[in-house]
């Protein structure tokens, strides 16, 4: 308890030093709760999520780092690998490959890069991973990014 | 009866919690710091019931300031910096909050109450609250830290000069420091080796000698010695080997011989447990369980052990656990077995 505590609180003033050296990346801390962050992550561009702001919610175990946080994500969002109604995500790292050394931060640096790698063949959403299985990667793309301007992008107007 | 114990408590937690909030130092000043901090606790264990003596007769409220010759006028002080000192507290906030677990902290409470009952105590923990309160009441409050300022070396100055004043227990303690130095100096000057040691008092940044500019940087063993004075090669020398470990490397990773012979020279470790981020001690410094060079402290490793046992590095199992590896490789079972043996050893 104590140990997470002190290494979220270093990565809390880690994130904020660098706050402006991965401008794709906003990682904030609950005021109350230093084991509930909060990140806006930009969509990667050249991929369906481009223009979009998606918001992950990570809920950070006692045994953090030893365990790996909880991360899903708030905003709704078409991708073979994240649960399109509770915005779970599929991610190796999250589950079994995670290492101490990681951090929230490369957290979310590994979900940018599963947006803009999706991994079919171990889907939680199972009719965009259907989609990208059968080949048809143009249709996979227009869903997502329709999905992208529904959710992840300021309403017009 | 139980005031004189109390009273006789400030002092060295002072110096204990004191301690990790400037481990951000130079080196030089952190080790001799230290080294102050240690013979202090010493003197105080030796000398406790002397001072538990002075203590008697004054039980009023100064009880503590009064038993020392500073007496009130570090009292005044200590008025005075309570104000200006709100700044640096956030270091010695952070780092006590890494460290409460520690045995070190936990005569605060005993102390921070007796300063609430003394005048000057209430300066302190008035305005601030929880955490931070105990940690300012506790860092300023044994007289002889009584006017520590926020510049660090005013603040290096003065509790030299206060140490003295306070109990001419460590009178000389500069000249011993000075004659550690010079032996460590001595130590290391015929190394025969080209390793810049980055112990803190060892000046490596000195001036070539001309037999070291002469001679090849590929010629091995010759060219250390050309050097006749003992002096390495500076970081941004062009001659210096490139398979050298750059300074920087080696402030992270000392040299695990240099430790166990110079006690005070791990103190210059300026990293952290990349997993707890807690300080790490003697054992962690030297500490490298994994080939691939990731280092970490002896209870994050355990933690690690009892779980999946993999290098957080690199992922790779640590050489411990697998009895069946070690039973089918024939020529690596003795290292394996070794491996194995060792970290016993470091892990109890």
């Amino acid at each position: 308890m104590q140990a997470s505590r002190a290494r979220l609180f270093k990565e809390y003033k880690e994130v904020q030093r660098e706050k402006t050296a991965d401008p794709d990346i906003q990682l904030v801390c609950d005021d109350s709760n230093i084991f509930k962050w909060t990140a806006l992550i930009k969509g990667p561009s050249e991929t369906p999520f481009d223009g979009g702001v998606f918001q992950l919610a990570f809920s950070v175990p006692e045994h953090y780092p030893l365990q790996p946080p909880q991360v899903r994500f708030l905003t709704k969002i078409f991708h073979p690998n994240v649960h399109f109604k509770t915005g779970e995500i599929c991610l190796d790292i999250l589950k079994t490959a995670w290492s101490p050394a990681w951090t929230l931060q490369s957290v979310c640096r590994a979900i940018i890069a599963l947006m803009a790698h999706p991994e079919p063949d171990s889907p939680l959403n199972c009719d965009s991973g259907n989609l990208l299985r059968s080949g048809d990667v143009r249709g996979y793309q227009s869903m997502a990014r329709m999905y992208t301007r529904l959710a992840a992008m300021p309403k017009k107007g | 009866m139980g005031s004189d114990s109390i009273a006789a408590v400030p002092i060295p937690s002072a110096a204990n919690t004191k301690n990790p909030g400037k481990k951000k130092r130079t080196n030089r000043s952190a080790k001799l710091k230290q080294y102050k901090i240690d013979a202090r606790r010493e003197q105080w264990l030796s000398q406790g019931a002397v001072k538990k003596k002075g203590c008697k007769d004054g039980l009023d409220d100064d009880v503590h300031v009064s038993s020392s010759p500073v007496g009130k006028q570090s009292k005044r002080e200590m008025e005075k910096v309570g104000t200006r000192r709100r700044g640096g507290e956030d270091d010695v906030l952070i780092h006590q909050d890494s460290d409460s677990e520690s045995p070190s902290n936990s005569p605060i409470s005993p102390n921070s109450s007796v300063l609430c009952g003394n005048d000057s105590g209430t300066n302190f923990t008035g305005s601030s609250s929880g955490a931070s309160s105990s940690s300012s009441s506790s860092s300023s409050g044994g007289c002889f830290s009584g006017n520590i300022t926020e510049e660090e070396e005013d603040d290096e100055e003065e509790v030299e000069q206060e140490e003295e004043v306070d109990d001419g227990c460590l009178d000389d303690w500069e000249a011993v420091a000075d004659a550690l130095a010079a032996d460590e100096k001595h130590r290391a000057s015929p190394q025969d080796e080209p390793v810049v040691e980055t112990d803190s008092s060892c000046e490596v940044t000195d001036g070539l000698s001309s037999g070291c500019l002469d001679s090849k940087p590929g010629s091995g063993g010759t060219v250390p010695r050309a050097s006749g004075n003992g002096k390495a090669w500076r970081a941004d020398d062009a001659f210096r080997p490139q398979t050298l470990p750059n300074l920087s490397k080696q402030h992270s990773m000392p040299n695990p011989r240099f430790v166990g012979g110079v006690p005070w020279s791990c103190m210059s470790v300026p990293s952290n447990c990349p997993i707890c981020c807690e300080d790490p001690d003697l054992t962690d410094t030297s500490f490298l369980p994994c080939n691939c060079g990731f280092r970490l402290c002896l209870f994050c490793h355990k933690r690690i052990l009892e779980q999946d046992a993999r290098c957080p590095g690199c992922r790779k199992q640590y050489e411990c656990e697998p009895i069946e590896t070690e039973a089918s490789v024939h020529g690596g079972s003795l290292t394996l077995r070794l491996a194995r043996s060792v970290s016993m050893i470091e892990r109890s």
